[in-house]
C-alpha cells in the first residue's frame, strides 16, 4: 500500500510537470493526488459502488485543491489537474477501445458506458466543490431571488 | 494611442496569455474586467471564448472602446497562468502601473517552458510508469511502460513540430506509442499488455481541456465550455484511433 501511494505521488508530480505547473507547486499537487487515490482505492472496500468512490475521491482532490488554492493565491487549476489523473478510467477507456476493435459492439457500448458515467462521476466531483466554494456568488441562478 | 486605448490592449494581453496557456474562462473574464475597472472604466464588458476574446467598455471621458483578440494557438503551461494571474493581482491592488504591466507581461510572453524538453519527455515516462502499476499492480510492467511513456511524447512533440495539426500529431503519437508497448511486450518484456498500454497512453489524455470544460459549462460559460468538451474529445479520439490501429495491425 506504501508502495501505491508512493507511486501515486510520483504520477501526480509527473503530470504536475508535464503540466508545466511551478516546481513550488507541483509537491502539492502529488499530495492532492495521494488523497484522491486513497479515497478511491478504500471505498469500494467499504461496499461503495466505483463510479461513486470516483466522485468522492474528485471532490476531496477538488477541496482541498481550492483550499490551498485560496490560501497560497494561485489559479486552483494548477493543484486540481494533477490531482484528479489517477481517477481518470483509463483501464475502461482502453477495454471500450479494445472491444471495438474486436468487434465486441455490445461489451463496447456496456464499458463506454461506465466510462462515461465515471468521467461524468469525477465531473459531479469538481463541481459540487466549485459551488461549495463559489457560494454567494450566484452563478447561473434560475429566478432573480435577489430583488424584492 | 490614448491612454484609455493603452489600457484595454494591456487587458487584452493579459486574457490572451491565460486562454493561450490553459486558464478557465471564468478567471479570464474576471481577471480582465478586474484590471480594466482598475483602469478607471465603466461599463466593463468582456466575453471570452476559446478561440477569441472581446472587451469592451466606456472611458472616463464616455467614449467607447471594443477590441478584439483572436487566440490560435493553446498550450499547457499553467506557470504561466499562475504568472499572469500574479501580475493582475498586484495591478489591480495599484502596484505596478500600466507600462509595467506591458512590460512584465511581454516579458512572460517571451519566457520558455518553466521546464526543459527532456524533463517533460522524462515526466510522462515516469507518470505513465507509475500509472501502470497503480492499474495493475505489477512491477515488471513498469519498464515498457516507462519507454512507451518516453515515445508517445517524444513522438507528440517532433509531429507538432515538423507536421502541426494538432490531433493528427495525437493520432500518430498514440501510434506509435501502441507499436513501441507491442512490440515490448512481444519481445517478452512485460506481463499484461493492457497495463503496458494504458501507462503509454495516458500522457496524452486531455487533462486541461477537459476539466476546463467542466468549469466552464458550470460556471454559465456555455459556449467556451462546449467548445473545450469537443477539443477534448476529439483528441481523446484521436488517441483511441491511435491505439485502435497499432492494436488492430498487431493482432492480425
Amino acid at each position: 500500500m506504501w508502495l501505491e501511494l508512493l507511486l501515486c505521488f510520483i504520477a501526480t508530480a509527473a503530470f504536475g510537470i508535464i503540466f508545466n505547473v511551478p516546481l513550488r507547486l507541483v509537491w502539492i499537487g502529488g499530495l492532492i493526488g495521494i488523497i484522491a487515490w486513497f479515497v478511491y482505492a478504500y471505498m469500494p472496500t467499504l461496499q461503495v459502488s466505483p463510479v461513486f468512490s470516483a466522485a468522492i475521491a474528485a471532490f476531496t482532490a477538488a477541496f482541498f485543491g481550492h483550499l490551498l488554492a485560496r490560501r497560497l493565491r494561485v489559479p486552483v487549476t494548477t493543484f486540481a489537474i494533477p490531482g484528479i489523473i489517477p481517477l481518470v478510467p483509463g483501464g475502461r477507456a482502453y477495454n471500450t477501445m479494445l472491444s471495438f476493435v474486436e468487434e465486441d459492439y455490445l461489451g463496447g457500448l456496456e464499458l463506454g458506458a461506465e466510462t462515461l458515467l465515471q468521467a461524468g462521476a469525477i465531473a459531479a466531483g469538481l463541481v459540487f466543490a466549485l459551488s461549495l466554494f463559489s457560494m454567494r456568488k450566484g452563478v447561473a441562478e434560475r429566478y432573480e431571488t435577489k430583488r424584492s | 494611442m490614448g491612454r484609455a486605448e493603452q489600457a484595454v490592449e494591456v487587458c487584452l494581453m493579459a486574457g490572451e496569455q491565460m486562454i493561450k496557456y490553459g486558464a478557465e474562462t471564468y478567471r479570464v473574464e474576471d481577471t480582465m474586467r478586474r484590471m480594466a475597472e482598475a483602469s478607471g472604466m465603466k461599463h466593463v464588458h468582456s466575453f471570452v471564448t476559446t478561440t477569441g476574446i472581446f472587451l469592451s467598455v466606456q472611458t472616463k471621458d464616455e467614449v467607447d472602446v471594443m477590441q478584439m483578440t483572436r487566440v490560435n494557438e493553446r498550450y499547457q503551461d499553467l506557470r504561466k497562468v499562475t504568472e499572469v494571474n500574479q501580475v493582475s493581482r498586484e495591478y489591480v491592488f495599484g502596484e505596478l502601473d500600466l507600462e509595467d504591466v506591458k512590460k512584465r507581461l511581454q516579458e512572460i510572453s517571451k519566457a520558455p517552458m518553466s521546464y526543459p524538453m527532456w524533463l517533460i519527455v522524462l515526466a510522462s515516462g515516469t507518470g505513465g510508469a507509475a500509472f501502470s502499476y497503480l492499474i495493475g499492480q505489477s512491477v515488471i510492467d513498469m519498464g515498457p511502460a516507462f519507454l512507451g511513456g518516453i515515445v508517445t511524447m517524444l513522438s507528440l512533440v517532433i509531429f507538432q513540430r515538423h507536421i502541426g495539426g494538432k490531433f493528427f500529431s495525437e493520432f500518430l503519437a498514440a501510434f506509435f506509442g501502441g507499436v513501441t508497448a507491442l512490440v515490448l511486450v512481444q519481445l517478452g518484456f512485460g506481463s499484461n499488455i493492457d497495463q503496458v498500454i494504458i501507462g503509454t497512453m495516458i500522457p496524452l489524455v486531455p487533462g486541461i481541456p477537459l476539466t476546463n470544460s467542466v468549469r466552464d459549462l458550470m460556471s454559465g460559460d456555455l459556449v467556451a465550455g462546449v467548445s473545450r468538451g469537443a477539443e477534448a474529445a476529439i483528441t481523446s479520439l484521436s488517441i483511441a484511433g491511435g491505439v485502435a490501429l497499432a492494436l488492430s495491425i498487431f493482432l492480425t
